[in-house]
């Protein structure tokens, strides 16, 4: 026994580790108390009078509460942006101009196939409003409208019914086709205005979207008439259109030559060869100037003079009747890297006007993750962009439906481009897509389809911001010779005498060559973060990392090593007190002196356990207790030389 | 063994003070009731001093001595408490500079590096206090895309109609109009450039007394109360001189249309629009309101504040905004009074009155005009950071029109206020406050005279409205740009015109110039939100001032604590003193010899070395025969402080004090 004791007190002697400062928690908070360079806690121990005591313990606690608190602020405040807003001067690289005639095919060369239905919208028209003649000057071979009627069955209107809808009931309807009331069943989606008609109200034009196969049913009102017939033929060319090749499409629509009359930039001329083609759906052949990545022009100066000067020739005579009702043409002025939105975005050009239109540039960057939601170049979206351009937010809920669409409805929609492995929604192939498209086009607008959610802004765009004008032109006193001199420019391509109504004029420039950037920068960084912890941490309590560490060592190691021994006395009391009933011979007072023995000399339950639990039984061999006191005067020399173990001796 | 432990650890060493204590304290018998809570026992016989590094291992339990602790303690004399302070205080450089006062090059240097530091530390402070009171905010851009909701859209004829109340004053109005031309215009004619300016009066059968001076050039017309104080009001344009006469007779005889009259025939929205679609979907009767405007005819408010859903607007694009087929024939209305055609719109927030003549388009007849819409939002901060107001209830103004705040509804309002202040009516034009009628010269005879009067002063802003009316603190703005097309065109317009007339029981007569088709749209839905936020927030001028003052001072809010306590301690020391002397020289002349011994002691010595006065409260007379017998115990245990002084291997300040109360 002996010699295990030594060789016990050889290894605590030795052992480069310690145990904690004090003997109970009590004594070691108060060593910290006293010891630690925290402000406050040594005020704990110091201060004399219970009032003054608590005051201190309510004022430290109160700092350790303010400076969780604000560092908690800083934490939370730590992603936020500074914007600075540059102006600079400087030469400024000229935007992509994208500019489309409104009417996206020469009518004459899209008659053959839009006759059918060119015809059939007459015949409605007279039917619906009795309305006869259309005095054209271009379609004089059209043909008597009482003939529609016999000629074949009219396919468009069988397959799209327009129907007369009494005001009063709804849910009876004219087919005017054949002339039957029919009850119109499925939901009613009843757009009318009650309040449109308020004269004499009568019947609301509209028609009806069936799936096949199923009975649901959705029928769609008009307050105008006009809108109703647009919309309905819209849809039929759509249809006749989307089974068309693009190489037809664009023999069809216009070409450069045709519509640029004159081009003029930075005070130079251009020609169409300046221009790239692009090709829109729903407004044909579209030519953008400066699209060529690699060299883009740029402005030397800024004003009307150095900008784009182009005039663009508008046959109206060419124009679809019930596909558009305005004139002109539409322009829109982007990046060249993206895809212009000319049904969105576009601004109209009137004919017969000069419309002068400003520019002003201003570029935008914003931080990314983590200070907000935007992404770079779209990669991090799952939504496939399958436009050929840079990502944007419009392209990407324009992908986001045109994908859902042709999920849902097996096609893709007509006016935004084809997703691989598909092709565009016609009704020979895909009989129901127009109900599916308007169910799925109410969802989008709902928000159903998750589009809006799951697009994201892009992080850094350019943005122009433009200012239109318009003046008269061609001025009275110059209209003779400019449009004699234009009609001959253009002798090849036009054949026939310019009209100032088929002219229309267009300045596209810089107002000034001040750009504006907008840049977002992290207001906070690590090194601010830290310092304003080291300015909370010192205003507070004076503390530092230091101590911070100081307190992790006392209040975790410490006292979980002073906590982990005590309950391994307790276990070891308490398993010598089951022990001791089993050897009734041993006399308590045996054991009441053993015990003190066995608690003193206690250490970390890791290191006593395997040192520890070879004696205990030895203890418990009863009979023989004068050598155990030898070793207690033993263990007491020796505990007084270990420093770091105090155990409340018996006093 | 327990006292010896404590000592240690708690490192202090006023020794010669708790020998004297401990033999003092019998003999202290003064009562002190003031302070009952507080007992002798402020230096306990624990508080012996360990001087060895060497911590005994004997441990024992300080239980007993923690029951005994009072309430609150005070220390028995100056000097104890100075030495306590200086021990304890966590100030750094006044530890040196207090406590080590028996050098005295020690202690000037220390007092010059405290106060350079000191002062280092405050002139920080100022920069940071000035920083933080200048209230700086820092300009935050946001570009945010969302589903906008879509602005409300006004839409006004330009057509004022004639109440058929009124139909008689107008046409005596027209006709002394035209006579009026007539005749200034054929003398206007014969006029030379040099002839002196003349004044020609009508004597009109209108009540208000109208005079005409014509220049050469210049026609104007005065508004007159008495002819002694006239106002000339002229114009270089005859055309905006009669307008501007008509206009004012107009404003007269419409303040005679009595309160009850509400909308008329003409509230039809079929008469002036043809069509109207949302988002491709027809609009109804709750898309819109109806109000009148006197200048600028039926207006039509659609998505407006009655709405039943407001609309939104998920996608950018014509086909997804308000598209409206106008008619915009212009009918026999008044000639004199509105000399355009066409159709005005604007765009502006739900909440908002439709101001028709501070923003908006003119609609060209025959034209489709395209407006796309880019939303803004400003957020200011209002309060320290700037004047602006969240909802115009701290304005001085009281808004007469029932919306939300916005300057321009302060600005209306503040003209109203101080018309009907100043004239006794109200301008027709904006609305009325309570109990007070629209003016009328035919009531309020020189009204016109007073406006005039009064449209000067505001605009050169004698009147305080611009000073008064704040800015809003949030402000949503919708930046428009136009592009405008040909409509109908050329092939389509013989079955658009057809259809639109057939529909409307309606024939255009004029075509093209009759009709108007307008396009409202969101250009894109992403946003820009201009906020301001502080550039200077509390947390991080705390956060500064730490930091400042931990590089200079290495103190802390508890070490302002500290200092806080010391000074209470100073205080109630001094007091209790005080008390003490002021009872020992009156109340016991026995014990007072004592006292006043002690206190010839005291001048003698330096402040912290006044040993002497033992806090007579302290041993206030109840408690000390009880804790006498504690108190009186541990002299043996003093016995092993003998040693202790001596060893004393403490930092150099502490020892110092204890050298200095040797003497």
């Amino acid at each position: 026994m002996a010699p295990g004791e030594k060789i016990k007190a050889k290894i605590k002697k030795n052992l480069p580790v310690r145990g904690p400062q004090a003997p109970t928690i009590r004594e070691l908070m108060r060593w910290y108390c006293l010891k630690t360079n925290t402000h406050g806690c040594r005020r704990i121990v110091v201060s004399r009078g219970r009032l003054r005591r608590l005051l201190w313990i309510a004022f430290t606690l109160t700092a350790v509460a303010l400076i969780f608190w604000q560092c908690a602020l800083l934490v939370l405040s730590f992603y936020t942006v500074s914007v600075s807003i540059k102006i600079h001067f400087q030469k400024l690289d000229f935007p992509a101009v994208t500019i489309c005639n409104i009417n996206p095919y020469k009518y004459s060369a899209v008659k053959p196939l839009l006759a059918d239905l060119e015809q059939e919208t007459k015949a409605a028209l007279k039917t619906l409003y009795g309305f006869s003649e259309i005095k054209s000057r271009k379609r004089r071979e059209a043909q008597p409208w009482s003939s529609a009627w016999e000629g074949p069955q009219p396919k468009f209107l069988h397959l799209i019914p327009l129907m007369v809808f009494d005001e009063s009931e709804t849910s009876k309807a004219t087919d005017f086709l054949t002339g039957q009331k029919r009850k119109v069943s499925g939901s009613i989606i009843h757009k009318a205005a009650d309040v449109m008609h308020v004269q004499e109200s009568k019947e609301v034009v509209g028609f009806q979207l069936c799936s096949n196969g199923t009975s649901h049913c959705a029928v769609y009102t008009f307050s105008s008439g006009v809108n109703a017939i647009q919309e309905w033929y819209k849809l039929h060319y759509m249809n006749i259109m989307a089974q068309v090749p693009l190489e037809k499409k664009v023999n069809m629509s216009y070409s450069a030559e045709e519509l640029l009359v004159t081009c003029f930039f930075d005070g130079v001329s251009c020609d169409a060869r300046n221009f790239t083609l692009f090709h829109h759906p729903m407004y044909g052949n579209c030519y953008t100037f400066n699209n060529k990545e690699n060299e883009t022009h740029s402005t030397s100066m800024g004003g009307s003079e150095y900008g784009l000067q182009v005039i663009l020739y508008i046959n109206e005579e060419e124009y679809n009747p019930f596909l558009v009702s305005s004139t002109g043409a539409k322009v829109i002025v982007h990046r060249q890297d993206e895809y212009p939105f000319i049904e969105d975005v576009g601004t109209e050009i009137e004919t017969a006007m000069a419309t002068s239109i400003g520019m002003h540039l201003t570029e935008s960057f914003k931080l990314g993750e983590p200070y907000s939601q935007c992404t770079e170049d779209g990669s991090d979206v799952p939504i496939d962009n399958i436009y050929n351009a840079a990502y944007s937010l419009q392209i990407c809920l324009h992908s986001c439906f045109q994908t859902k669409m042709v999920e849902r409805c097996g096609c893709a929609q007509y006016s935004q481009p084809l997703p691989p492995a598909a092709n565009y929604c016609n009704y020979q192939q895909h009989p129901n897509w127009m109900y599916c498209y308007y169910e799925l086009h109410k969802a989008f607008v709902q928000e159903k389809l998750g589009c809006q959610s799951v697009c994201r802004e892009a992080c850094s765009f350019k943005e122009w911001t433009l200012t239109t004008s318009l003046a008269q032109w061609p001025s009275v006193v110059s209209e003779e010779w400019l449009l004699r001199v234009l009609t001959w420019d253009q002798g090849q391509q036009i054949k026939k005498k310019l009209n100032k109504t088929d002219l229309a004029k267009l300045l596209i420039f810089y107002k000034d060559l001040n750009q504006r950037s907008i840049m977002e920068s992290p207001a906070n960084s690590v090194e601010m973060l830290l310092s304003n912890f080291g300015g909370q941490l010192g205003l507070w309590m004076s503390c530092s990392i230091v101590c911070i560490i100081e307190i992790i060592e006392v209040f975790f190691i410490d006292s979980l090593s002073i906590i982990a021994r005590q309950q391994w006395q307790r276990a070891k009391k308490w398993w010598s007190q089951r022990q001791a009933p089993a050897c009734p011979e041993a006399p308590p007072s045996l054991r009441g002196q053993d015990n003190p023995v066995l608690d003193i000399d206690d250490d970390l339950p890791t290191f006593t356990s395997a040192l520890r639990l070879p004696p205990a039984p030895e203890a418990q061999v009863p009979g023989t207790p004068p050598p155990r006191y030898n070793t207690l005067r033993l263990e007491r020399a020796f505990s007084n030389q270990l420093t770091d173990t105090q155990v409340p001796a018996e006093s | 063994m327990a006292e010896e432990t404590k000592r240690e650890v708690l490192g202090l060493k006023p020794k010669g003070d708790l020998i004297r204590e401990a033999e003092e304290r019998p003999l202290q018998r003064n009562p002190a009731p003031a302070l009952a809570l507080a007992p002798a026992g402020l230096m306990k016989g624990d508080k012996c001093e360990e001087p060895g590094p060497d911590p005994k291992p004997a441990a024992a339990p300080q239980q007993p001595t923690e029951e005994e602790e009072a309430l609150i303690e005070f220390h028995r004399s100056y000097r104890d408490l100075f030495q306590f302070f200086c021990n304890n205080t966590t100030i750094h450089g006044a530890i040196r500079l207090v406590c080590s006062q028996h050098n005295r090059m020690k202690t000037a240097f220390w007092a010059v590096l405290w106060l350079c530091t000191f002062g280092m530390m405050y002139w920080q402070f100022a920069l940071l206090f000035e920083e933080y009171f200048s209230y700086p905010v820092s300009l935050n851009i946001n570009l945010n895309s969302d589903k906008l909701v879509f602005p409300a859209v006004t839409v006004c004829t330009l057509n004022p109609y004639r109440y058929t109340q009124m139909k008689g004053d107008l046409e005596e109005l027209d006709r002394i109009t035209e006579q009026t031309l007539s005749d200034l215009y054929k003398y206007n004619s014969f006029n030379t450039l040099g002839s002196h300016p003349r004044g020609r009066r009508f004597c009109s059968p209108l009540p208000s007394v109208l005079v005409y001076s014509w220049f050469p050039t210049p026609v104007g017309f005065q508004c007159n109360q008495n002819k002694s104080d006239c106002f000339y009001q002229t114009y270089s344009s005859g055309v905006d001189a009669v307008r501007e006469w008509y206009r004012f007779h107009y404003i007269n005889i419409l303040s005679r249309l009595p309160d009850s009259f509400t909308s008329l025939e003409e509230d039809k929205l079929g008469n002036f629009i043809f069509s109207c679609r949302f988002n491709q979907v027809s609009c109804s009767q709750a898309n819109y309101s109806h109000f009148h405007h006197p200048i600028y005819g039926n207006c039509y408010t659609f998505n407006g504040e009655n709405n039943s859903n407001l609309w939104m607007s998920s996608m950018p694009g014509v086909n997804n905004g308000l598209s409206l087929t106008l008619r915009t024939e212009q009918n026999d209305f008044i000639p004199l009074l509105s000399t355009v055609t066409g159709a005005r719109v604007t765009v502006h927030g739900q909440d908002e009155p439709a101001f028709m003549d501070d923003g908006g388009f003119n609609l060209r007849p025959g034209v489709e005009t395209s407006i796309s819409m880019r939303k803004e939002t400003l957020d200011r901060l209002g309060g320290n950071y700037g004047d602006c107001t969240y909802n115009g209830s701290d304005v001085p103004v009281k808004n007469l029109y029932h919306s939300k705040y916005t300057q321009q509804v302060c600005i209306h309002s503040c003209f109203q206020e101080s018309m009907v202040k100043e004239c006794g009516c109200a301008y027709i034009f904006y609305p009325r406050p309570e109990h007070v009628e629209y003016c009328d010269y035919k009531k309020h005879d020189s009204w016109g005279y007073c406006y005039y009067k009064l449209q000067g002063a505001f605009s050169s802003d004698r009147l305080g409205c611009f000073t008064k009316c704040l800015k809003p603190c949030s402000v949503t703005s919708y930046k428009l740009s136009a592009g405008y097309s040909r409509w109908p065109s050329v092939t389509s317009q013989d079955w658009v015109f057809r259809m639109l007339s057939l529909q409307n029981n309606y024939t255009i007569k004029n075509k093209r110039n009759g009709v108007a088709k307008l396009n409202v749209f969101f250009k894109e839905l992403n946003y820009k939100t201009n906020s301001e936020s502080p550039s200077v927030t509390m947390v991080t001028l705390l956060s500064n001032l730490g930091s400042q003052w931990s590089l200079w001072f290495g103190s802390s809010v508890l070490s302002v604590v500290e200092m806080a306590e010391l000074i209470f301690d100073l205080m109630v020391i001094t007091f209790l003193m005080l008390l003490r002397r002021f009872r020992s020289r009156y109340w016991s002349p026995g014990r007072g010899g004592r006292g006043a011994q002690e206190v010839a002691s005291t001048p003698a010595s330096s402040l912290p070395s006044s040993v002497c006065p033992k806090l007579p409260s302290l041993a206030s007379s109840l408690p000390s025969p009880d804790t006498s017998p504690t108190l009186t115990a541990p002299p043996p245990a003093y016995a092993t402080l003998g040693p202790c002084p001596a060893p004393s291997s403490l930092a150099g300040a502490s020892s110092s004090v204890f050298t200095l109360e040797e003497p």
